[in-house]
Formats: C-alpha cells, sequence, structure tokens
C-alpha cells in the first residue's frame, strides 16, 4: 500500500505545471500582436510590404502579361498554348472560361488587393497610436495610407478592364466569411469607385516626380492623377460630350503643369538602363540585383520563380547566348511591324521589333543595335519586343541568368499623359497639336496641326505599340472599333474574358 | 525501507548460492520435436517442470538444455499444438505435438499490454513476420501489401522512399497514413527498421482496440515489437541475407521517332514542323524524314540494379537477464543510371533484467545510419516529355560543359530538358542518423496482481543534406552557370513518458483486468540550411563558408508539438465466453486552440461456440460474436497558430531607388496574413460489427467485419474565391464504410502441406457535410484549373471532375449535325473537325458548360484484396502471394501534360499508335491536330483511366536442410522473385499512384509518377546455429 501511494504522489508531481507545457505558441511564427504599433518608425514597412507584393509574382506575372498584350492586334502568343490562341482571338466559350491562366491572373491581381487591404488594417494599428495633435505623423499615416489604397485602385481597375463587373474588395474582406461572399459591381461602379480612391490619393500623396520623391520610385500625387484620367477616360468612352473628359483634361493638366515631369529624350534607351526612373516616369515596378552577378536578387516572377521573370518570357529563342534567350512568347505581330513601318515611324521600329535571325529562319542571325547576336528558331518567329530587350552590356557583368535583372518595369509614362490630354481637348473641340507634338517630336517625327480624333489614337498605337497594359484593346473597345479592326472580335461576348470557372465554384455568386 | 533491502541482499545472495549448486548438479537433456506429420516444430518452449530453466526448439525442431538432477520432466507448447508435460529420458528424446484446435490461446499485442487472441472484442490483424521477411522489400510495411484485411498499402519505386498505408479508407483530407508505435514510442514512418527487426506486429483497426491511442489513433495503429531474448534461452545466433537484381518493369513504351514525327507534323503547326526540319539538318535523315529516335527510357535506367540484404540476429537469456543483439545491412541502388542508391546499417540491442521476483528492468535500442542519393525525379518526367529527334550527345555542342549533352533548343525545343543531363547534374545526399532508446522499469506487487510500469522512449535524429551542382553549361550559347551549394541539418528528438499500473484478477469464471495509465509526450524538430555559389567541385570543400555567400541563402525552421494524456482500459470477462473491453482517454495537445479531447469506446463479444446449445454442433469449432463502439482523434491535422502570421525579410520588402545610375535598395517591409480559423483535431466514430470462426477442426479459419467510420471535423484547406490562399479548419464531415473479409485453409495431402489464404476490404466512401460551403474544387499541384477535382455532399471526397468524353466525330457531317459542336464553332478561330474529341451535353441544352461537368470517378479503390498460397512437401517450401485493386480511377496526368505543353511533348507509344487518321480509324483517340486545340483542352474523361490492377506480389521457393550432424546447422535457402508481374489496363508506369504532398495538402490518383517501378529477383539464405 505504501507503495502505491508512494506511486501516486510520484504522477502526481509530474503533472505539476502541465497547462504551460501545452500552452505555448508555435515555433517560428512571428505573432502579428507581437508587432509594436507604437513604434512609428515601422509604420511604412506594411507600405513597403504593399509594394513588393506588387511587384513579386502578381502585376508583371509572366501570365497576366501575356493575356493583356495578347488582347490585341500588336502581340501574338508566339506559342500554341490554346488558352493564349483562344484569347488572342477573343473567344469567350468553355476553352477560356476554364484555362488556368485567366484564374491564375485574376487571383494576381486580387492579391494585390487582399495585400493592401492587410496593410491598410495595419496602418490603422499604428494611427492609433497617433495622437490627435501630432499633426506630422498623422499626415504621414493620410500618406501611407493612400500608397496602399492606390495599389489596391490599380488592382481593381486592371481587373475591371480585363473581366469587366468584378467585386469591389474593402477592408472589410480581411474576414474571410465576407470575402467568401463578395458579389460584382457593375464596371461602371468600379471606375467610380476608382476616382474616389483617386481623389483621397491625390488629397495625400508626395507632391512630386516619382523619380523625385523621398522613397524614389514611390507613387505620389501625379502617379494618382493619371489613373483617375485613364479611369474617367473609359467612363467617357466614345462620348464626347461626356462630362468625364473634363475629369481627363483636369487630371492630365495639372499634371502637365506641375512642371515635373518631361519625356526622355531617347525613346529606344527609355526603356533600358538610362531610362529607369526618368521624369517621365509616372510608374514603374522597380527590381533590382544589387549590383551583383549572383545572389539575393528581385525580380518579377514570384519565390523561386525565374520562369516569371518579365524579360525572360518574352526572350527570343537563342542559340547564340543563353543569356539574351527566353521562350520566345508574346511576338510582335506582322500587323505591328507594318503599322510602324507604314508611318515611317523609324525610331519605335528600332525600340519595339527586334530580329530573330533573318526571317525567323533558324540557320541565319540577326545583331540587335546593342551588338547582341540572336538567332532563328524552329518557330521562324521573325521577332521579339524590343521594349523588354535587355542588352547584355547593361547587365551587371558576369551575370548569366535573369535575363534582363536590375531593369525596372515601366507601367504609366508622361507620353500617355501628353496623349490622354490631348485626346480630351480634342473630344471637347479644342486644339490637341502640342501634346501630341510634343510627343511625335521625341521619335523625330514631323509635327502635325489640326489632329484629328483618329490621328490621335494612332499616334497612342505608335507610341504606346507592344506595351504591356492592354491600352491598345482598350482604345478600340472605348471607341467601338474592335469588331471592325480585330478579327474574331464579337461585339459584347468578346469585350471582356469570362470569370474564371473557379472562382465561381468556389464562390456562386460571381455567375 | 533499509530492512526490506537487507532482506532482499539476503534473498538475492541464496538464491546466486542455489543456481550455482543446481549448476553444480546439472544433466543435459536433449530431443527433437517433430509435428504429427514428423516435420520439426522450431520455437517450441521447452521449460522444466519445477524450475524456471527454458529453452525453445532451433530449425531443426532439436534442443537441448541442462537441468538440475531432481528434476523429472519438462512441460513442451508451442503456438498451434497442444502442450505436453513429458518425463525426462535419457539420450535423445522424441516428442511428438499434436495440432492444437484452436490458434486462440496465441497472447497479441494491444496498446500497452497484450491479450489472449480468444478474448479480444477487436478485429486486431497481427502479422505473419515469416512471409513477411518473404519479401526482398528495404521496408516493413512494404512487405505486407496485400497480406491484411483493410490495410492498402501503395509503394513507390524510389530507393528509400516510403509506401503510403490506409487502414480503412480515407478519413481524413490530411494525413492518412496511420500511427506506428515502435516498442511504445510513436513515429510516423517505420523505414528505419528492416524487417529483421520485427518480432511481431499487430494492426489496430477499430476503435475498441485503438481508442487507447486517443487522438492519434482516427488512421489506426500499427503495433511494433522488436526482437527480444527470453528466460533460460540458449543463444541463438541467425544469419539471413539475400541478394538480388532489380530490374524496371513495365517501363512505358514511349513514341518513337518515326511515330513521334508523325504525330508533330499532324499538329500543323510551324514550331513543330521545324523541328522536325532541323532534326534532319543536324542530326541526320532526308525531307521529312528525321532518323534520330531516342529512346530515353533506355537511355536513362539501368538494365539491372543491385539490392541485397544481411542481417545476423543473436538472441538468449539467463535465468535472470535476457538479450538480444541484431545487426542489418541493406542497399539499393536506383535504377536511374545516375548516383542513386540507399544504404541502411542499423543496429538492435535489447537487455532486460529480473533483479528480484518483483522488479523488472530493460533498455532496448535501435540504431540506424542511412546514407541516401535521391535522384532528380525530373529526369524521369523529361524522359516521358522529350522529343526523340535529338540524341544524348552532341559533339558540336561547343559552349557545353564538363559533358557535352545535346541541348534541344537546336532543334527548336527550348521547352525540353535533356533526360540524361538532368539526372547527371545532380547530387542529392542525406546521412541520417536516428537513435531510438527505451528505458523501462517494470514493478510487481500483490501476487503479481497489480504491477507498475514506467518507460521512457525516445527518438534522436540527425541528418546533414548535400545538394550540390557544378558550374555548367548545357549550351549551345557561352557563358556557364555558377556552381550551388546547399547544405542542410536537421535534429529531431521526440520522447514519451508512460506510467502504467495494471490490475488484473478473476474469481471463479470472471475474469478482470484494469490499465490506468498517463503519458507525456514532446516533439521537436529543427532544421538550419545555409549555401554559396561558386564553391569548388571538390567534396572536402563543400562548405557554404568556401564559396560566395549570400543571406538569401540561409534559414531556419522548427517546430514543436506537446501532449499529455490519460487513459484506462477495463476488460472484464466470463468463463471466456462474454467479453467486455472499455477504454477512455483525455489527451491535451498544444497543437490546438482547443487544448484537451476525449475519446471512449466500448467492445463487446460472446464466444457463442461456449455455449450449452453449441456443444453438439461439428460445424464449429470457434465462434465469436464482436461489437464495438468509440471515438478516435485525428491529430495529423496540421497545427495552426491560431492568429496573424507576420512575413518579414526580403521577400516582403520593396526595392525603391532602382534607377539608371543606381541599382537601389531594399526598405524593410511586411506581410500579414490574417488568414484563420481556430483549429482542432479531427473525430472519427466508428461502429464495427464481426464473426471470428474456426471450422472443419481448425483447418478453415476466417474472421468478417462490418465497419462504419464517420469523420467529422475533418481538417481541409477551404478555397476561397480571389486568392491561392486557403483556410485551414475543420469544414467537412465524411463517412467511410465497408466489410473486411479474410479467410484461410491449412492442410495436408500425404507429405504435402498447403495453406490458401484470401483476404478482401470493400470501401464506400461519403462526403455528409461541408459546413456553408457548396462545393470545394482542388486538384494536383499546378493543374488544379485543368484537372480539378471535387468534393460535394453525397459524394465520395475529391472525386475527378469534368467532361464525359464519349467518343470522336468521324465525319463532318456528325459536327454540323451536333449542336453543342455547332454552337462552338460560330464563335471559335479553332472549330471542331473530324478527329475532335465528343463530349456528353449532360443537360440536353446544345451548349457545353460548367453544367455538363459530372464525377468522373474516384481513386479510392471499392476492393481491395490480396491472396496467398504456400506449399510445404518434405523439405521444400513454396509460395505465392497475389495483391490488387479494383473500382478506381486514375487521372493519367502524364497523358494530360500535352495541355499546358505549348509545342508537342512525346506520348506514349500506344497513344501515338493510336490516333484518329480518317473517319473509321478510331473512336477512342482524338487526331494529333485536336490535342493541340482548345476543345481538347478542357477537363474531360478522356484523361480518367481504370486503376484497377492484380499483382503478383512475390514468388519463394525455399528448401531446408541442416549442416553438420554434432550441433547442426540449420540452413535454409530461397529464391524470390518479388513483384514480377502485374496485370492492369492502366496506361501508365505503374497503377499504384502515390499521394502527393508538395503543395501542403494531400492529393491522391493523379498520375505525375513517371519512375518505374522495379522487379527483383533474388537468392538467399537463412541459417541458424
Amino acid at each position: 500500500m505504501r507503495n502505491n501511494i508512494l506511486l501516486l504522489a510520484l504522477i502526481i508531481l509530474m503533472f505539476s505545471g502541465c497547462s504551460k507545457f501545452l500552452d505555448r505558441p508555435l515555433e517560428n511564427q512571428a505573432q502579428a500582436t507581437n508587432i509594436d504599433y507604437k513604434d512609428l518608425s515601422l509604420m511604412y514597412q506594411p507600405v513597403s510590404g504593399v509594394y513588393r507584393t506588387a511587384a513579386s509574382g502578381t502585376f508583371a506575372k509572366w501570365i497576366s502579361v501575356a493575356i493583356r498584350s495578347e488582347r490585341s492586334d500588336d502581340i501574338e502568343p508566339g506559342n500554341d498554348d490554346a488558352g493564349q490562341v483562344a484569347i488572342h482571338n477573343y473567344q469567350s466559350d468553355v476553352t477560356v472560361k476554364s484555362y488556368w491562366g485567366i484564374n491564375d491572373m485574376w487571383i494576381s491581381m486580387y492579391s494585390v488587393v487582399l495585400g493592401a487591404n492587410s496593410a491598410l488594417d495595419e496602418l490603422e494599428k499604428f494611427g492609433k497610436n497617433i495622437s490627435a495633435s501630432d499633426a506630422a505623423n498623422l499626415k504621414l499615416l493620410a500618406q501611407y495610407q493612400a500608397e496602399v489604397r492606390y495599389f489596391r485602385a490599380l488592382a481593381h481597375f486592371w481587373l475591371c478592364r480585363t473581366f469587366g463587373a468584378v467585386p469591389i474588395l474593402g477592408i472589410e474582406s480581411n474576414d474571410p466569411t465576407t470575402l467568401g461572399d463578395a458579389s460584382k459591381s457593375s464596371i461602371e461602379d468600379v471606375k467610380k469607385h476608382i476616382i474616389e480612391e483617386m481623389d483621397f490619393c491625390i488629397a495625400n500623396l508626395e507632391d512630386a516626380s516619382p523619380a523625385a520623391a523621398k522613397r524614389v520610385g514611390s507613387v505620389t500625387k501625379y502617379t494618382a492623377l493619371m489613373l483617375k484620367a485613364k479611369a474617367a477616360m473609359d467612363l467617357a468612352g466614345n462620348d464626347n460630350g461626356s462630362a468625364y473628359w473634363d475629369v481627363v483634361l483636369e487630371s492630365t493638366n495639372q499634371i502637365i503643369n506641375s512642371g515635373k515631369f518631361s519625356l526622355f529624350a531617347d525613346y529606344y534607351q527609355l526603356f533600358k538602363k538610362p531610362g529607369k526612373m526618368c521624369n517621365e516616369s509616372l510608374l514603374e515596378l522597380q527590381y533590382s540585383d544589387f549590383g551583383k552577378s549572383t545572389g539575393d536578387i528581385v525580380i518579377s516572377g514570384g519565390p523561386g520563380e525565374e520562369w516569371g521573370n518579365f524579360f525572360f518570357f518574352q526572350g527570343p529563342e537563342n542559340t547564340y547566348s543563353s543569356v539574351i534567350t527566353g521562350p520566345g512568347w508574346m511576338v510582335p505581330t506582322q500587323k505591328a511591324v507594318d503599322f510602324l513601318k507604314s508611318r515611317n515611324d523609324s525610331i519605335r521600329l528600332k525600340t519595339t521589333i527586334q530580329y530573330c535571325g533573318v526571317n525567323g529562319d533558324p540557320a541565319t542571325y540577326a545583331v540587335t543595335p546593342d551588338g547582341d547576336t540572336v538567332s532563328g528558331n524552329a518557330s521562324r518567329k521573325k521577332y521579339f519586343n524590343g521594349k523588354s530587350y535587355f542588352p547584355r552590356s547593361q547587365m551587371t557583368p558576369d551575370r548569366v541568368d535573369y535575363y534582363g535583372a536590375n531593369n525596372n518595369i515601366r507601367v504609366m509614362r508622361y507620353a500617355e499623359v501628353l496623349l490622354m490630354n490631348a485626346e480630351a481637348k480634342i473630344r471637347k473641340g479644342q486644339n490637341g497639336d502640342a501634346q501630341v507634338n510634343e510627343v511625335r517630336q521625341r521619335v523625330k517625327l514631323a509635327p502635325l496641326s489640326q489632329v484629328t480624333l483618329q490621328q490621335l489614337l494612332e499616334e497612342r498605337h505608335a507610341e504606346l505599340i507592344c506595351e504591356w497594359w492592354g491600352e491598345r484593346f482598350n482604345d478600340l473597345l472605348r471607341t467601338d472599333q474592335a469588331a471592325a479592326v480585330l478579327p474574331g472580335f464579337v461585339k459584347g461576348p468578346s469585350d471582356y474574358i469570362p470569370i474564371p470557372q473557379a472562382q465561381e465554384d468556389v464562390n456562386p455568386k460571381l455567375k | 525501507m533499509k530492512k526490506k533491502f537487507l532482506r532482499i541482499f539476503i534473498l538475492f545472495v541464496l538464491s546466486v548460492i542455489t543456481h550455482l549448486k543446481i549448476h553444480a548438479q546439472s544433466r543435459i537433456v536433449k530431443g527433437t520435436v517433430t509435428d504429427d506429420k514428423n516435420a520439426p516444430v522450431i520455437g517450441a518452449t521447452i521449460g522444466v517442470k519445477g524450475t524456471s530453466i527454458g529453452t525453445i526448439t532451433g530449425e531443426a525442431g532439436t534442443f537441448s538444455l541442462s537441468a538440475p538432477a531432481g528434476a523429472d520432466s519438462i512441460a513442451v507448447s508451442a503456438v498451434g499444438f497442444e502442450s505436453q508435460v513429458i518425463a525426462i529420458t535419457p539420450g535423445n528424446m522424441s516428442i511428438h505435438l499434436t495440432t492444437s484446435r484452436t490458434k486462440l490461446d496465441e497472447v497479441v499485442v494491444v496498446g500497452y499490454g497484450t491479450q489472449k487472441k480468444g478474448d479480444l472484442t477487436a478485429p486486431i490483424s497481427t502479422v505473419n513476420t515469416e512471409s513477411m521477411l518473404k519479401r526482398t522489400t528495404a521496408n516493413p510495411m512494404e512487405a505486407i501489401q496485400g497480406s491484411v484485411p483493410g490495410v492498402q498499402v501503395v509503394t513507390n519505386g524510389a530507393p528509400g522512399s516510403s509506401p503510403n498505408v490506409r487502414i480503412r479508407g480515407v478519413g481524413s483530407f490530411n494525413n492518412e497514413n496511420p500511427l506506428y508505435v515502435v516498442d511504445g514510442m510513436f513515429v510516423s514512418d517505420i523505414s528505419f527498421l528492416n524487417p529483421n527487426d520485427i518480432a511481431e506486429m499487430s494492426i489496430l483497426k477499430d476503435a475498441s482496440a485503438a481508442a487507447i491511442y486517443g487522438v492519434r489513433a482516427a488512421n489506426g495503429v500499427v503495433l511494433i515489437t522488436t526482437k527480444k531474448g527470453k528466460l533460460n534461452m540458449k543463444p541463438r545466433i541467425t544469419y539471413n541475407a539475400y541478394v538480388g537484381i532489380q530490374k524496371p518493369v513495365n517501363v512505358l513504351k514511349m513514341a518513337n521517332g518515326e511515330q513521334y514525327t508523325a504525330f508533330s507534323l499532324g499538329r500543323k503547326s510551324t514550331a513543330d514542323s521545324g523541328t522536325v526540319l532541323l532534326s534532319v539538318q543536324k542530326f541526320g535523315g532526308s525531307g521529312l524524314n528525321p532518323s534520330t529516335s531516342t529512346d530515353w527510357y533506355d537511355v536513362i535506367l539501368r538494365k539491372s540494379a543491385l539490392i541485397t540484404n544481411h542481417g545476423i540476429d543473436i538472441q538468449g537469456g539467463g535465468e535472470k537477464v535476457t538479450y538480444s543483439v541484431g545487426l542489418n545491412y541493406t542497399y539499393q541502388n536506383g535504377i536511374l543510371n545516375a548516383v542513386n542508391d540507399f544504404k541502411r546499417y542499423n543496429g538492435r540491442v535489447q537487455l532486460e533484467a529480473k533483479p528480484t521476483e518483483w522488479l523488472k528492468v530493460g533498455f532496448s535500442a535501435v540504431f540506424n545510419n542511412t546514407i541516401t542519393n535521391s535522384p532528380n525525379n525530373s529526369a524521369f518526367l523529361d524522359a516521358y516529355t522529350a522529343s526523340p529527334l535529338f540524341p544524348v550527345y552532341d559533339s558540336t555542342n561547343v559552349n557545353a560543359f564538363p559533358v557535352k549533352f545535346t541541348a534541344a533548343s537546336v532543334i527548336g525545343r527550348s521547352d525540353d530538358k535533356n533526360p540524361m543531363a538532368t539526372a547527371y547534374y545532380n547530387y542529392n545526399n542525406s546521412k541520417g542518423f536516428q537513435i531510438l532508446p527505451t528505458l523501462f522499469v517494470e514493478a510487481s506487487f500483490w501476487r503479481n496482481k497489480i504491477t507498475f510500469k514506467s518507460q521512457l522512449s525516445q527518438v534522436y535524429g540527425s541528418l546533414l543534406g548535400t545538394q550540390y551542382r557544378p558550374q555548367m553549361n548545357l549550351g549551345p550559347g557561352p557563358g556557364s552557370t555558377v556552381s550551388h551549394l546547399t547544405s542542410t541539418q536537421e535534429r529531431t528528438t521526440n520522447y514519451i513518458l508512460d506510467n502504467l499500473l495494471t490490475y488484473r484478477d478473476s474469481r471463479g469464471a470472471s475474469h478482470w483486468s484494469l490499465l490506468l495509465g498517463q503519458s507525456t509526450r514532446e516533439e521537436r524538430w529543427r532544421q538550419t540550411w545555409a549555401g554559396a555559389d561558386n564553391v569548388p567541385n571538390v567534396k572536402e570543400a563543400w562548405y557554404a563558408s568556401q564559396g560566395t555567400p549570400n543571406a538569401a541563402y540561409y534559414g531556419e525552421n522548427g517546430t514543436r508539438n506537446a501532449g499529455i494524456s490519460f487513459f484506462t482500459r477495463g476488460t472484464y470477462d466470463y468463463d471466456n465466453k462474454y467479453l467486455l473491453t472499455a477504454t477512455f482517454r483525455a489527451d491535451g495537445s498544444s497543437k490546438y486552440q482547443t487544448k484537451w479531447g476525449y475519446f471512449p469506446s466500448v467492445g463487446l463479444g460472446w464466444v457463442i461456440s461456449k455455449e450449452a446449445f453449441m456443444r453438439d454442433q461439428k460445424i464449429f469449432d470457434f465462434l465469436k460474436l464482436r461489437g464495438s463502439w468509440g471515438q478516435l482523434g485525428n491529430d495529423g491535422v496540421n497545427a495552426n497558430a491560431g492568429y496573424a502570421v507576420v512575413k518579414t525579410g526580403n521577400s516582403t520588402s520593396a526595392v525603391f531607388g532602382s534607377t539608371a545610375g543606381a541599382s537601389g535598395q531594399y526598405i524593410p517591409g511586411y506581410t500579414v496574413n490574417r488568414f484563420y480559423t481556430n483549429i482542432s483535431w479531427e473525430v472519427v466514430t466508428e461502429w464495427d460489427g464481426g464473426i471470428d470462426f474456426e471450422m472443419v477442426r481448425g483447418k478453415l479459419s476466417g474472421s468478417v467485419d462490418y465497419y462504419n467510420r464517420k469523420t467529422t471535423k475533418a481538417a481541409f484547406y477551404r478555397p476561397f474565391p480571389f486568392t491561392y490562399t486557403t483556410i485551414y479548419g475543420n469544414w467537412a464531415d465524411m463517412v467511410n464504410s465497408g466489410w473486411d473479409v479474410s479467410l484461410s485453409w491449412n492442410d495436408k495431402i500425404g507429405e504435402l502441406g498447403y495453406q490458401i489464404g484470401a483476404n478482401m476490404s470493400t470501401l464506400k466512401n461519403k462526403v455528409t457535410s461541408l459546413g456553408s460551403l457548396p462545393s470545394s474544387t482542388s486538384g494536383f499541384p499546378e493543374w488544379t484549373a485543368e484537372f480539378p477535382n471535387r468534393t460535394v455532399v453525397g459524394q465520395p471526397i475529391n472525386y475527378f471532375y469534368g467532361y464525359e468524353f464519349t467518343g470522336v466525330y468521324q465525319t463532318q457531317q456528325e459536327v454540323d449535325k451536333d449542336p453543342i459542336a455547332a454552337n462552338y464553332n460560330q464563335s471559335s478561330s479553332s472549330p471542331i473537325l473530324p478527329g475532335f474529341p465528343k463530349y456528353k451535353d449532360q443537360n440536353g441544352d446544345g451548349v457545353l458548360d460548367d453544367k455538363d461537368r459530372i464525377n468522373m470517378g474516384s481513386y479510392l479503390p471499392k476492393i481491395t484484396y490480396g491472396f496467398n498460397i504456400g506449399l510445404t512437401y518434405k523439405k521444400f517450401d513454396f509460395s505465392a502471394a497475389f495483391q490488387g485493386v479494383s473500382g478506381n480511377k486514375i487521372l493519367n496526368l502524364n497523358r494530360g501534360r500535352l495541355y499546358k505543353a505549348s509545342t508537342s511533348l512525346n506520348l506514349d507509344e500506344k497513344f501515338a499508335s493510336n490516333l484518329w487518321t480518317g473517319p473509321g480509324s478510331t473512336n477512342k483517340y482524338p487526331s494529333a491536330y485536336a490535342i493541340g486545340q482548345g476543345w481538347f483542352k478542357v477537363s474531360n474523361s478522356f484523361f480518367v483511366e481504370s486503376g484497377a490492377y492484380l499483382r503478383v506480389q512475390n514468388i519463394q521457393l525455399g528448401y531446408n536442410f541442416n549442416v553438420g550432424k554434432v550441433a547442426p546447422v540449420a540452413m535454409r535457402v530461397f529464391a524470390t522473385a518479388d513483384r514480377p508481374f502485374i496485370f492492369t489496363k492502366y496506361n501508365g508506369f505503374t497503377p499504384e499512384v502515390g499521394t502527393n504532398t508538395s503543395a501542403g495538402y494531400s492529393v491522391s490518383g493523379y498520375d505525375s509518377n513517371v519512375y518505374p517501378v522495379s522487379s527483383s529477383y533474388s537468392l538467399g539464405v537463412r541459417a541458424t546455429f
């Protein structure tokens, strides 16, 4: 019996203090509650997190860039991926609806929205630690919120341009139940929402060009003004009488009149290292290899996604260099080449069109203006996009991978501001010659006078040709010329890409 | 206390003296034990009456022991025979045992104790370790494939890999592998054991047996006891070895150069014809007929690969001490023709002492050392997809080094990797060391009615992983990638402390027992990795500091889980006729926000054959009805933080200031994942009803069980719109039900003994609730959009979801007449043509849309079965084991890869030679052109195939003989063929499609398995001294 009592005592001894044994947080998982929200020097960190989310694996992810670009007559897939081919031909049936790429694009874009909402929640927590009298920090808080809200709005903007009516996800969608239950807003509502958001951003963002911003390359008041103008332009549509043209005009005037922006003199170099974050830039996604040939690197693909590198996936299939190379996707169309040639637009042609050997013949080669040798290929693709060509000579010495590393991705440029300004003027019966000619002059084209709407649209086409944000298709859509110009386009069904089947499957409200 | 010690000491001294005295006067007793057919009985226990002296018989049925002068008789017993007491006679005693009518006296290992088989209320399968040893597998679980009802083992071909094991279906979206308990220690995998190490293996399938393991028990429990010596056992040394070769079996024949060219040109794309032209130009041929035809599987596979195993085992025991020592060596070379093999050394030591009548202490340890060179499995995938139109090596590839492999891009196939280069440029070595020590002390009181046992079991594991890629260039362009090293260190430290109090007693015909237990456990794992570029290609220099380091190459990770449990089991029987078992376990776990869970069970048994009214019947020797109910938990559910998690560091920081003149720098950033929910373990409520019987004088025995397992709070990654981020939570309920049947017949015809065994299990899986979610789609990582699987209420978990492929359009007229084709052709840039696949318009609305998708089948087999026959004739024995499954579907993702391909991947020979070529050619395969078009690229049942198979798992022929006359050495030589044949219609390497967990969730039934399974042929020997 004594033994039993001893044993019992022993067992009891062993159990004491066991609650702490079970009640410990997980290893190696930092808790959000451990962030010191009183330390306002940390307040920019969630904002920087959003910039990174926007730069890696989302906005410039290869498949979403491809889908946006291929919905035009400037760029064709360059492969026989049925999904991309169907999108290039403006199909809207089951082939497209169940195509993985559109689902991936949807998610990529929305992940910026979700990242922004999460960051706004963080900023709110910092905000609670700012006293009402601390005007400087309150101003910073508002600026930071505006930076985050800019990216959220930009994602909604592109989503709406691609998929039409889409849900607007605000900070309430941080709660997963709300998120799982979201429903769509009309195209008009999404665009109006973007204008409202931009008004907040314009009021609170830094008054500088991105190149001169405190954190070089961050979004500023002018980046927001440009997005506002774009949203207004879409709302105005082809109606010259729309009041939204006033919004376009007023917003672009503010950018122009600020005097903080100018066109970069060399159109060819604008897309290369010398043009990085120049005064023409309103929005660039920034990348770096920190000047080193190996090691840490920031590229447009997601983590470990060399494949997703913006410059790589548009690179030519080149047997002469394992550096200047790629799968040869997103090929400039013959139509685009002919268009530039027909208007003798030689600088834009030289910048945009690079050659794969002679007519793509695999036994031949071509040499780029920067001296890189590029071969033809089995598929006999003749061209690759010169705007995403990054010469070997400009890359970090000894770097043999991540073609294009250390170059930024140009998203919004001052040239487009000038052209939007001109369009608003022309549509309102004013003269837009000055702005159009400023753009033409840079590429050594003769000035025009009494520029017509059609001439302006053609200039937009040429200036933005083969860029990646869907302007060409959108111009044709909003001016109701798509059905006439784009083979396969059917007005209505082809306007937007269908909501991905996978999305409808998890949320029937998206149908 | 002091007094007591003194008394013990005196007793101890006295006993030693007595012991010496006995030895001084002992005499040798020896003899041979045979059965009623004069065959030797191996392992019979011989005990000298009135003493604790004993031994067991060897391979020839012989024994020898020294008995005290006063002893007059010995007791002889063996499992399956009636016990006998025989007077000692001088000389060689000849003892004949008669077969007992029942095996029900066998003692079975159950959770935290043992029970007599006849008294069980639960369907516990004990594994025949003898037949397990017949299989030449490195992993013990592979050795029981097809031999235990209700246990499905899915093997994988890679050396050193572990199989997937499912007990009674799938009750979880998560970990479906059972809990393994090795000498009291919980482990998730037993690949560290050699089949030779195992003395006993019991599989607990139902709640009555498994609920004592509470929150770990839902997937079933496999109890393993390693070999131990016995008291008073003459040392026995056994040497076991086999040497064999493995040969790739069922290697899929891929299209050759000619077939590939035809297919490729049929796609009518410039890229494809460009490739054909370039192949002719570079590597020979004429016009559109390239002469190159590389069989990539032939290139990357070895013709045969070595497998060998050697083991030596020593067991014995004195009066107070028992011991056993084992050493094993296993080597398995991979069939990939590159550095890939598996080497394992393991040792086992066991020591148990009984210093006094009431005290027992013991120690055992299993050590193992493994060296695995893992292959780059993508080589197999590359071999599947690569064009046969380029050769392995190309001397004109001037820039390539160190080896001049052909660069596929020279024939315009920049997507293709050279499979041999993929296999060659891979060095992935891991050296693991693990020790599993256990230490126990057991004290008995009150005439052994009460025992207290305390056991500490531990696992210490460490691992050093080295991955190295040399500086190289695959060509054709100049410039090379720098060398890279990743070096990983891992450390596992787990322990369990069990305290068990057992009380056993009886009064009259009533017998009862009570177990009270407490257990504390902690599992810690930690990993650190470091890497560098430009590390020299010399093994001795493979340290991160020998190259260019980078902060991004360093990292650490770790987990800790802790648990505290209290449990109890009571058993009661009246006259071994009415049986009751009840268990209860309370489990506390650190993994979840809810800390405590409670798991009860109850089991009832009625031995009908003991009833008076059964006395006169001749049909049944034994008949028992069983029934059980209980609840089990599955904490294979991932731990969840239960709070928002912050990610910091370079990967969440943006670059600012990247300008023409500056490279820019990070501004520190963080992101927060606020998608979480409170999570807890899954709960399985299980009913089981069964019958055990023996008939025809014990010749026929068997059991039949019906089970119904309902999983509630099943956790899965609930998908959300807008994001790939899923929320892991307890969202679903599901039910698994079915029958487990096993039968066995043993008899002899003259000198020919034979045994036939068969087992079969059925399974029906149905999801019963998904909470508020209408349905959930998921799938194989990166293929979830093309080939989704889906879970909805009322259907099996994760069935394949898509359109029903019904045939091929043969003529344009047929296309035009079909409303869905006509509708599609109105807008499509690639219209449906003859040769295109036909899908069924399920709702008949004339449009193919999401409403026409159906359940294309489930990956779960409806029936899993196995059967075996064993023959013995004189000194020969022969056995063959078969196993198979039926009723399951496989999604052939290897063929499915054509989907995402932007150019023509290679395809299997059967596919290539059966393509539609014109009206009436085939209704089963589309045309080459259709494969490249959008209409084919929707999830459809063309890719869903039957996964049924029957495999000859093992055939063995053995011969037994003795060497030497005085101290004969029992020898057995045997020839074995493992997995020599498979019968299946499936168009892949193997219908055994494993579970993929690379995305953090498990997904089954998708065949991305391009590692051929090998068969092995070996010769072996066993000698017992």
